[in-house]
Parts: structure tokens; C-alpha cells; sequence
């Protein structure tokens, strides 16, 4: 599966700033995505829709008005809607089951962003959301490369978003996913704290079966839900042996290393399978933590694949190779469930 | 492609607790719908009809020997449903486990049916109850992984009320393209405050038992319950059971409105379409279409303009949304399992509670249970933001 064309919202400014002094920081303690102006929703339509619809809806368009219309749209979102759910129950309880507007009801679906999209881009194809939290991305991209298998010429939309709800914020604080002290996004791999520091934001990427022209080459992946650091080891080798040939080497790992205690050992054994001169790049302190942050992730790899370029505070470990051609990305979401990714360059 | 075939299914519902009591409840058109909600207070409960599955939660719990906390009665319908399934297809628990077996859920509510727990939680109010991690739709899914340790590919699919018909197609997609090589595929939801409140206030929520494709019918009723497939390649099946066979599926959107269907019902004329040419069928091959048939004034009418459309003549259709209520993100999965049972069976189930065709299509459903040549059944799903769905099962 290739992709074309990529777009995301982040909560940088530039999300390949290279000067470490220029990143945006955490605010009360939540790294908050930056919104443009959103120039393309129907100003009716986008008053009534959430964060996690607009920043959606705002980064899917931009790649579909330069394209040829998509055949399909491949949504991945833990929590789309849920805020607008936990908002409408909220007024049920406080207004004892009286009469309520729709309007957050129908904003509530978890479909609403693949929905909102089909609908304003008239689009009838394919249209899916998958929800499977930490693992929501990583099924919308095995449903793409699903779809491209079975219809080879048809191009499709694919992308990840998440916000940070409020209530949600509330339940997750409950669930100590948190760090509890403030903390720069600068020093965040120096904590030896448990929780992470949560972020947001969106990604999409214009994907078809067709070499010419495309950024990078999604080549493979794997999920696995596990709580054991030797199996995910185990795993990753497997994937390694099944989708490299001999010759081949991974140039750069793109970890989804999150500060949090808790998870590092998942990273720390994978980092331990690649050789010496693999490069070690990190991207949570510049998006946060969230369900579907791989879906930045593969942002990244697109760019440094097309770029050859990485800002050295990313770099966790560099490599006398400078050439970055095979990438794998490793991400754990809550140390649960994990997801290898094989991209490579054209 | 490998030739998908279902070799075991399990369902609850409010008119029966396994395959065995729904296949009865269906074939005596016994209507599971009715007034006496008791699963939680709630203004509506003895105002509004509901498909309430007849055992308690904290009774499931028992049966299903759950000890741990956070459980919600979403999951342990859907746990149910489950176990029934894999039994029925001989699946060993070590099986289960194999990382060559995937597991697709979809649901809508998660445990937003815990209405003042997840109020309280959101608000911070207490220190934060045991159902925190329990909220999004993802938990059923972790939980029914976590609970038979499972090691292949799981995901949750929500595209509201097509949500569980999209969860077999993409277990059906897995398989033929190498990521699984057996898939547990359903769906699962349970009534909530929420849904009750959301419906109302949409002012789709009728007052008496629902009427699927009658005149005179004035809105839906909701239901709960869950369904699970097991879904297995035809070079697996090894002399197994086989209960019926996937030959279709296609998911189209209407792309015209986030709560309703385009009056020419395009994204469901599409859906149905779409799962012909994959299934190599003409029209005429469907013996019964299972029809979404939500009873809404909207769906009914445009349900019936894209099967008028698409088959010029349709064939005999039914919804059950009479029998158990619009069971939401189970709808598709459960009535995949009706579906299947008209074909094992070769016989029809009645379209309760219909009266007069509705005037501009001037279609009548099957109206009473009958003995009949099935060899291809189509099943409509469709949802909020325009998600149509249609499946394909056919005779083995």
C-alpha cells in the first residue's frame, strides 16, 4: 500500500521544528492540538461539531479536494463522540430525563467523522470506523490494505484522530493514566514517573495500490494484545523474520516511548532487537499520548522518508547511516496493546 | 478467495437466551417487546415499550462465573452470546487463543448503559468507580479478549447501527487476506438511558409496539442483546457442521444526512448492489431479505424504494424488529443468526404486528411463518452517518 499524500494536526505549530526551544508545551498538563481555520467546513456544519469531528473533518479535506475524489473512507478514533455521549447524559441526569435536543445525540456516534466526511464530500463508498481503542489506527490501516487488495485501482482515504474530552480527561485522571506532576514535554523521557502526558490530534493519508508518485510503502503490520514484555519481544521477532529479507536492515525505529515508567520495558526490548546502527526516534513529546498517536507516528515516517531529514531532538540514538530507507514504528498503547508497522521508502 | 462459511453462532435476545429459544420465539412470532423496562429507573420504562433481555445482570455475571469488577452487562451479553457460538463450532479454548484467531465486536453503547456511574466518574465526583476503564466501546471487545486470552488480531467496529454487519465483513476480510484463519465476528449492546433519551429525543421512539413497513407505524422500539458467527475457511471445515455460508457483503454510505436516509434510499440500493456482484448473484437468486425495517417512517419508506429499485419485484421480506426491538450495534450480528436459521430450516418468520403496505411503495412483508425454498438470504443494516450494510448467506 502506497501512500501520496499526508496532512495532520498536531498540537505543534511545526510538527518538524527543529529548534527544541520553539515547541509548544504542555498546558495544564495536556499538550493540546493546534487548530487552523478551517477554511473548507461549511461554517453551519462546523459550529455544531466537536474536536475530535473538526480536526478530523479539517485534515481529511485538504487531501480530498487536491485528489481525485476517494472510493472509501477508513476512519480510526477511540473516542470520537464521546464527550457529546458523556455531555448528553449528563443533561439526562440533570434535567431528570427531560425534553433534549438531539443535537449532541446525533454529534455522538462514534462514526460521526467517516460520516461527516462522506456526507459533505458526497461520498457513497466504503465507510467505516473502527474504535478499537489503542488499536483503532492499526485496523483502519489493515482494512486499507484489505480494500486495496480487493479493489487494486481504487484509492481510499485513511486516518486517525483523537482529542482530549474533558470528561474523558476527568475518567482517565480516576484511572492514574496521568503523570501527576507538571512536567516540559522537553524532559519528558527523563521521567522516571508512571503516566503519561496526554496529547491529541489527526492524521490522514491518500492511499492506493499505485507506486508512482507516492511518499512511502506501508509494507506491514502487527497487533498483539499482551501484558508480557517477552512475548511482544517475541513478536516483533517474528515480524522481522517474516518481512525483511536477509539482506535488508531496519535504518530507523520509530518508538512510541511515552515517559511513563510503566511501558518503558516494552520499548527498551524492542530497541534491544535492532543493530548497532539502527537510528532511535521519538515522537510523544511533541504530540502527547493518545489512542491513535501512531497514526502521527506514520505522519513522521512519511516525512523523514521523503525529507531524509530528523530533528535531533527526536533522535533517541543515531546512526552513522544516514540514509533512511526501511522504517519500523513500535507503539504500546497503556502497555496492552502493541503494534508493529513496516514502512519503507520508494 | 476463500470461501467463508459460518460453523457456529450464539445469540441472546429478548425472546430467548440461545440459538435453540430464539429459532421457537421466531417461528411462533412471539413478540419479546413490551412495557415494564425494570433493568434501571427510568421515566420511559412504564411508558415505552422495550426488547429487554429476560435475566439480570448480576445473574449473568453468576452463570458466566465473572468474578472480576467493572464488567458491564454490554460485555456479559456479548461474553454469552460468544461462548455459545465457539461451542457450537467445537473451537477448543487453546483455539481461541491462537494468534491465527481473530475476534471483531462492534457495539454502540459500551458501558454507557452505566448512566450515574459514568456521570459521577466524568464529573470526578467520587474517587471513581470500578466501571473507569469499562466506558468506550473498545472495553467489550478488551474484555472478551482478556477473559479467553487472545492472541490474535481483535478490533471494534462502531458505525451505529450497521455496526455488527461491518464486524463480520471485516472478520470475513481478515481470513481472505491471510491475517486470520478463523474468525469470531458479532455484536453486542444493551439498553441504556442514553439510547432511550437520544431516540426520544429524536422523536423516533414510538409508544406502542413497533409495525416494521406498515402505514400506520409510528417509530421504533429499542431492544438489547448480542450475537456472535464463527466464521471458518472452506479448506478448514474438515467434515465440521456448517450451518451456512457468506457469499456477500458490501458497505456503501447515503452520504445525505447524519440521521436519516435519502428518500431514493441510495446508500442501501448500493449496499444491497454491492453485496450481489461480490456473491455473483442476480436479484432474482434472493429468496428473503431480512430487511432493517426500524419501523421509523424514514427507513421503512426508503428501505422499500431501494429494494423496489433493486429487485423491481422484491422478493419476501421481514424485519424483527417487532420480535426483540432495534438492538442497535447486535442488530446486524443478530439478525445474521435469523437469517441463517430460515436457510438451515428453509422456512420463513413472520413480520409481526403489520397491518396495511405503506401507500407510496405498497410492499407487504411475510405475514405469517412458512415452510419455503431458501437458498440465498440478504440482511439490510443501517445507521447513523449514513452507514448501509448488506450481507449475503447462503445454503450449504
Amino acid at each position: 500500500m502506497y501512500i501520496h499524500k499526508t496532512y495532520c494536526i498536531s498540537p505543534q505549530q511545526d510538527p518538524l521544528q527543529a529548534d527544541i526551544n520553539l515547541l509548544n508545551e504542555p498546558v495544564n498538563k495536556k499538550l493540546l492540538a493546534i487548530e487552523p481555520s478551517y477554511k473548507k467546513i461549511p461554517p453551519g456544519i462546523l459550529r455544531r461539531m466537536g474536536k475530535s469531528v473538526r480536526m478530523g473533518v479539517g485534515t481529511a479535506l485538504p487531501l480530498m479536494d487536491k485528489e481525485k475524489s476517494v472510493d472509501g473512507i477508513i476512519i480510526g478514533s477511540a473516542n470520537a463522540g464521546m464527550d457529546e455521549c458523556i455531555n448528553f447524559l449528563i443533561q439526562i441526569v440533570d434535567y431528570e430525563e427531560g425534553q433534549l435536543t438531539p443535537g449532541n445525540f446525533v454529534q455522538s456516534t462514534g462514526n460521526v467523522i467517516a460520516g461527516q466526511l462522506g456526507m459533505i464530500s458526497k461520498n457513497k463508498g466504503y465507510n467505516i470506523t473502527h474504535v478499537h481503542m489503542g488499536l483503532a489506527f492499526e485496523n483502519a490501516l489493515i482494512d486499507a490494505l484489505m480494500q486495496l487488495n480487493a479493489n487494486p485501482t481504487n484509492t481510499y482515504l485513511l486516518g486517525g484522530v483523537d482529542e482530549i474530552p474533558p470528561y474523558q480527561y476527568n475518567i482517565e485522571t480516576l484511572n492514574d493514566a496521568y503523570k501527576k506532576e507538571d512536567i516540559s514535554n522537553k524532559v519528558l523521557y527523563e521521567s522516571d514517573s508512571s503516566g503519561c502526558l496526554p496529547g491529541e490530534g489527526a492524521a490522514m493519508f491518500v492511499v492506493h495500490a499505485e507506486k508512482d508518485g507516492a511518499i512511502a510503502n506501508v509494507k506491514a503490520i502487527h497487533t498483539v494484545h499482551t501484558n508480557d514484555v517477552d512475548l511482544v519481544k517475541q513478536q516483533l521477532q517474528l515480524f522481522l523474520q517474516k518481512n525483511m529479507e536477509a539482506e535488508e536492515a531496519i535504518d530507523l525505529l520509530i518508538s512510541g516511548e511515552n515517559g511513563d515508567k510503566l511501558t518503558l520495558p516494552f520499548y527498551t526490548a524492542c530497541e534491544s532487537l535492532l543493530n548497532a546502527d539502527t537510528a532511535v526516534v521519538r515522537f510523544k513529546h511533541l504530540c502527547g499520548e493518545y489512542a491513535t498517536a501512531s497514526t502521527i507516528g506514520l505522519w513522521y515516517a512519511c516525512q523523514f522518508l521523503q525529507n531524509q531529514e530528523i530533528p535531533s531532538h527526536m533522535l533517541k540514538k543515531e546512526s552513522s547511516n544516514k540514509k533512511y530507507r526501511n522504517i519500523l514504528m513500535y507503539n504500546n498503547f497503556k502497555g496492552g496493546q502493541h503494534s508493529f508497522m513496516l514502512v519503507s521508502g520508494i | 478467495m476463500s470461501r467463508i462459511f459460518i460453523t457456529g453462532m450464539g445469540v441472546i435476545s429478548a425472546i430467548g437466551n440461545s440459538v435453540a429459544e430464539n429459532h421457537l420465539a421466531l417461528k411462533a412470532g412471539v413478540c419479546g417487546v413490551k412495557k415494564g423496562l425494570d433493568l434501571f429507573p427510568s421515566k420511559y420504562a412504564a411508558l415505552l415499550p422495550f426488547g429487554q433481555v429476560q435475566i439480570s445482570s448480576a445473574e449473568l455475571l453468576k452463570k458466566l462465573n465473572i468474578t472480576e469488577s467493572g464488567v458491564t452487562r454490554t460485555s456479559i451479553l456479548a461474553l454469552h452470546a460468544f461462548n455459545e457460538a465457539v461451542h457450537a463450532a467445537g473451537i477448543s479454548a487453546e483455539d481461541i487463543s491462537s494468534s491465527e484467531t481473530a475476534m471483531v465486536g462492534a457495539n454502540t453503547v459500551g458501558g454507557m448503559c452505566l448512566t450515574d456511574e459514568l456521570y459521577n466518574d466524568a464529573n470526578t465526583k467520587e474517587t471513581g468507580s470500578e466501571y473507569t476503564s469499562s466506558y468506550d466501546c473498545a472495553s467489550v471487545n478488551l474484555f472478551l479478549q482478556r477473559h479467553n486470552n487472545m492472541l490474535g488480531i481483535i478490533n471494534s467496529i462502531n458505525t451505529a447501527c450497521s455496526s455488527s454487519a461491518n464486524a463480520i465483513m471485516y472478520g470475513a476480510m481478515l481470513m481472505q487476506n491471510g491475517y486470520a484463519k478463523r474468525a469470531i465476528v458479532g455484536g453486542t449492546d444493551s439498553l441504556a438511558k442514553f439510547t432511550i433519551n437520544g431516540f426520544n429525543a429524536l422523536h423516533i421512539l414510538s409508544s406502542d409496539n413497533c409495525t416494521p413497513f406498515d402505514e400506520g407505524r409510528k417509530g421504533l422500539n429499542l431492544g438489547e442483546g448480542a450475537a456472535f458467527l464463527v466464521l471458518e475457511k472452506e479448506e478448514d471445515l474438515n467434515g465440521k457442521k456448517v450451518y451456512a455460508e457468506l457469499t456477500g457483503f458490501c458497505n456503501s454510505n447515503d452520504a445525505y444526512h447524519p440521521s436519516s436516509i435519502s428518500d431514493d434510499g441510495f446508500g442501501p440500493y448500493l449496499a444491497m448492489k454491492g453485496a450481489l456482484k461480490l456473491a455473483n448473484l442476480t436479484a432474482d437468486k434472493i429468496d428473503f431479505i431480512n430487511a432493517h425495517g426500524t419501523a421509523t417512517e424514514n427507513n421503512d419508506e426508503t428501505e422499500s424504494r431501494a429494494m423496489i429499485r433493486l429487485f423491481v419485484n422484491p422478493p419476501a421480506f421481514a424485519s424483527t424488529k417487532a420480535n426483540i426491538g432495534h438492538t442497535l450495534g447486535a442488530a446486524g450480528a443478530i439478525e445474521a443468526v435469523y437469517s441463517i436459521l430460515s436457510l438451515i430450516n428453509q422456512e420463513l418468520y413472520p413480520n409481526l404486528h403489520f397491518k396495511k403496505s405503506i401507500l407510496a411503495t405498497g410492499l407487504t412483508p411475510v405475514l405469517e411463518y412458512k415452510k419455503q425454498t431458501v437458498n440465498h438470504v440478504m440482511s439490510n443494516s443501517f445507521g447513523f452517518g449514513g452507514n448501509c450494510s448488506s450481507l449475503i448467506f447462503s445454503k450449504v
